[in-house]
């Protein structure tokens, strides 16, 4: 038997490798991957909560709808900012993007 | 409940041990000749020229990113095609003034050239 | 469906946003090019007509579609607040958009669309709406903040901004599904009578840790804060005015009607957090801002001691807080705006951003170091200008619930504040300019508004009646259902 718990176990799991991804990775898309594995994990933690403890109300599967199509926008958004910082110094590892003092 | 999926698992196992039947009954009953032209790259048949390892031209990560927000985009309008029947006239209205917004950036990418092949 | 209450007339301000930020963007695309400077002007008229018209809606208490969408006094202030930035912002950049810009339309039209996402995350009633106007922010503001594609800086600044905001989205997005799905509902009101009834359970908690620290980042407390200096300094200058005012005041905004309202009874967890953040945040920033060298980066510091100063409101959870609260913010938009329109008119001159070429401001043009002087001066809380006040309500908030310690901590450190200000004063006051350096010429818009900002910072402080009774009767209001 599937319950809850698995999949609130699960979308954590996610969380975490996404989470150490974008902290560890060096190439800005790889960064920007784990970000979207992070959303994924979100994601997953919604629709099992609507499943399991709303299932009259579809709020949890409508939030994880807006979240999908919000995320698409970000990536859209973060990839066109690394093709435009490409052509300018010819990397997308984000430890060389020294300019600005951290 | 877990039951039900067991069909699933055995479909899963059956899809992993065909192809591994497959190739391993190739390789032991085939002749073994290995030569340097069977090693290279494939590339319809022509002999490849330069490194494979090359960057892809920009152009296809500009298409694919306004690919991306409308095929996204469609993931709203999939509920209210579903749901048409019954939903008021004003969702109706909302759902075009959805999409006029939508066709303002189609719109405006057009303009700016991002649907051209440079 | 029919029973679904969606009175129009209530969404007017955020209709007419949408409405404006399109019609900028079609008109970019109509007009040629090389004349597109009456896009600005369109702009800054467009978003003072809608200005006005929030006036009519000030006392306005009312809900849409159930309770995801409120409009009341908290909201409609709020979003003046967003709006008088962007206005003041939209002046400063006619000049610098001039010389460093293109695409001019495409800008305003961001700008609109940020200033609405700012809105939409003031109103929200709903978590799902929180989460989209805070994103319709964020992603306007990363656009923006890499405007300038051809200045690495600025593109470096964009890239880091869309990796941390994105990420900073994603830990407050897993509070909020925790919040969730421990309540059972996503609108805020439900939300707080859930958890009056279930009580609080362990999952719950770890929801509000990941929702304080996505909301610590959005408005840059200590330890939160490191990705503001450098974004702060690549952006765009006018941005970096429209970043440190506006997206923080938002911050707020969400950030106090999910904890006091939909959070109340978890009040002892959270204000624990709360109170660490502002302590780090009040000592760090100012003490990190001693040693900077770029104005920029200077005031990105100053601004985020500023955060801790307004993080006090929310630790005190009273009215007075919240009205000390909006005071603040209120003061702080012509404050800010003021010295970042000082920042874009001595850089528009000079290319520069550094302090050192501020030597001898004073000579070279009267009027920015004054209003430079004023601005710093207001902020470090010096009477009779208006951070004064404001920071009087703040630490009387605090007092009141009985943490002295917490406002002194924060008086020591104002005084640290007014250490770094006056180093800048030093320099544009005492130094000696440069034999070739020419007097700055600064275009009569700007003028205008550099005026306007200086009278509303003395006027703030001599006499802070109006506003203060203002901000008081809107906190009144924030708690009664």
């Amino acid at each position: 038997m599937i319950t809850l718990e698995h999949y609130l176990i699960l979308a954590a799991v996610l969380f975490c490798i996404g989470l150490w991804g974008a902290l560890a990775k060096r190439s800005a898309i790889m960064v920007l991957m784990s970000i979207e594995l992070m959303l994924n994990a979100v994601n997953i933690n919604l629709v099992a909560f609507s499943r399991f403890l709303t299932p009259d109300a579809l709020v949890g599967q409508v939030f994880a709808i807006f979240v999908i199509v919000v995320a698409a926008a970000e990536v859209a958004v973060g990839l066109a900012i690394v093709i435009n910082i490409y052509r300018e110094r010819q990397t997308s590892f984000v430890d060389e993007f020294d300019w600005l003092k951290w | 409940m877990l039951q039900q999926y067991a069909g699933i698992g055995v479909f899963f196992l059956v899809a992993a041990i065909f192809p591994i039947i497959a190739i391993g009954a190739a390789w032991l009953v085939r002749p073994k000749k290995p030569s340097r032209v069977k090693l290279d790259t494939y590339e319809c048949g022509l002999e490849t020229q330069g490194p494979t390892w090359v960057q892809f031209k920009v152009g296809y990560f500009l298409y694919a990113l306004v690919f991306l927000i409308f095929d996204i985009e469609t993931v709203f309008l999939y509920p209210w095609a579903v749901q048409f029947q019954v939903l008021p006239l004003f969702a109706f209205v909302e759902m075009f003034i959805f999409i006029g917004i939508l066709a303002v950036g189609l719109w405006y990418a057009w303009k700016e050239g991002a649907l051209e092949w440079k | 469906m029919n029973q679904l209450q969606m009175d129009f007339n209530l969404l007017t301000v955020e209709i007419l946003m949408a409405t404006l930020g399109l019609v900028v963007l079609v008109l970019g695309l109509l007009i040629p090019k090389n004349q597109s400077r009456g896009i600005a002007y369109f702009t800054t008229i467009g978003l003072v007509a809608i200005l006005l018209y929030s006036v009519t809606m000030q006392w306005t208490k009312a809900e849409f579609l159930n309770g995801m969408y409120l409009i009341d006094p908290f909201s409609t202030l709020f979003k003046q607040i967003f709006l008088l930035t962007a206005i003041l912002v939209s002046v400063g950049s006619y000049q610098f958009m001039e010389k460093y810009g293109h695409n001019q339309a495409e800008y305003y039209s961001l700008m609109v669309f940020a200033t609405l996402g700012m809105m939409v995350m003031a109103s929200a009633g709903d978590l799902i709406t929180l989460y989209i106007g805070l994103e319709l922010m964020t992603i306007s503001l990363c656009v923006l903040t890499c405007f300038r594609l051809r200045d690495a800086k600025s593109s470096e600044a964009g890239i880091k901004y869309i990796i941390l905001g994105a990420m900073s989205s994603a830990i407050m997005l897993y509070g909020l599904s925790l919040v969730y799905g421990m309540t059972r509902t996503t609108v805020i009101a439900e939300i707080a009578a859930a958890i009056a009834l279930d009580g609080v359970s362990p999952l719950l908690l770890l929801g509000l840790v990941f929702l304080v620290a996505g909301f610590a980042f959005k408005i840059s407390a200590v330890p939160f804060h490191i990705w503001a200096p450098d974004i702060y300094e690549g952006a765009p200058t006018p941005v970096t005015a429209f970043l440190a005012v506006a997206s923080k005041a938002a911050g707020f905004a969400a950030m106090m009607r999910v904890l006091l309202i939909a959070l109340p009874d978890l009040f002892v967890h959270w204000n624990v957090m709360i109170v660490g953040l502002t302590v780090l945040t009040v000592v760090l920033a100012n003490l990190v801002a001693i040693p900077q060298t770029n104005i920029k980066r200077l005031l990105a510091f100053s601004g985020v001691g500023q955060a801790g100063y307004l993080l006090l409101g929310i630790v005190a959870f009273t009215q007075l807080g919240v009205g000390a609260v909006l005071f603040h913010t209120l003061f702080y938009v012509f404050a800010n705006v003021a010295a970042f329109m000082v920042v874009i008119a001595f850089y528009n001159e000079t290319g520069s951003d550094e302090i050192r070429d501020y030597t001898g401001l004073a000579v070279r043009s009267p009027l920015l170091a004054a209003v430079l002087l004023f601005s710093m001066l207001s902020m470090a809380g010096i009477p009779p200008l208006a951070g004064f006040v404001s920071k009087f309500y703040l630490f009387t908030a605090v007092i009141d619930q009985g943490y002295v310690w917490l406002a002194l901590i924060s008086v020591l450190m104002s005084m640290v504040s007014v250490y770094y200000y006056l180093i800048v004063a030093k320099v544009m006051y005492i130094g000696k300019p440069a034999d070739d350096a020419k007097p700055i010429k600064v275009s009569s818009g700007l003028q205008i508004a550099l005026i306007l900002c200086l009278v509303m910072i003395f006027a703030f402080g001599i006499y802070p009646a109006p506003f203060t009774d203002l901000a008081m009767n809107v906190a009144n209001t924030f708690f009664t259902p």
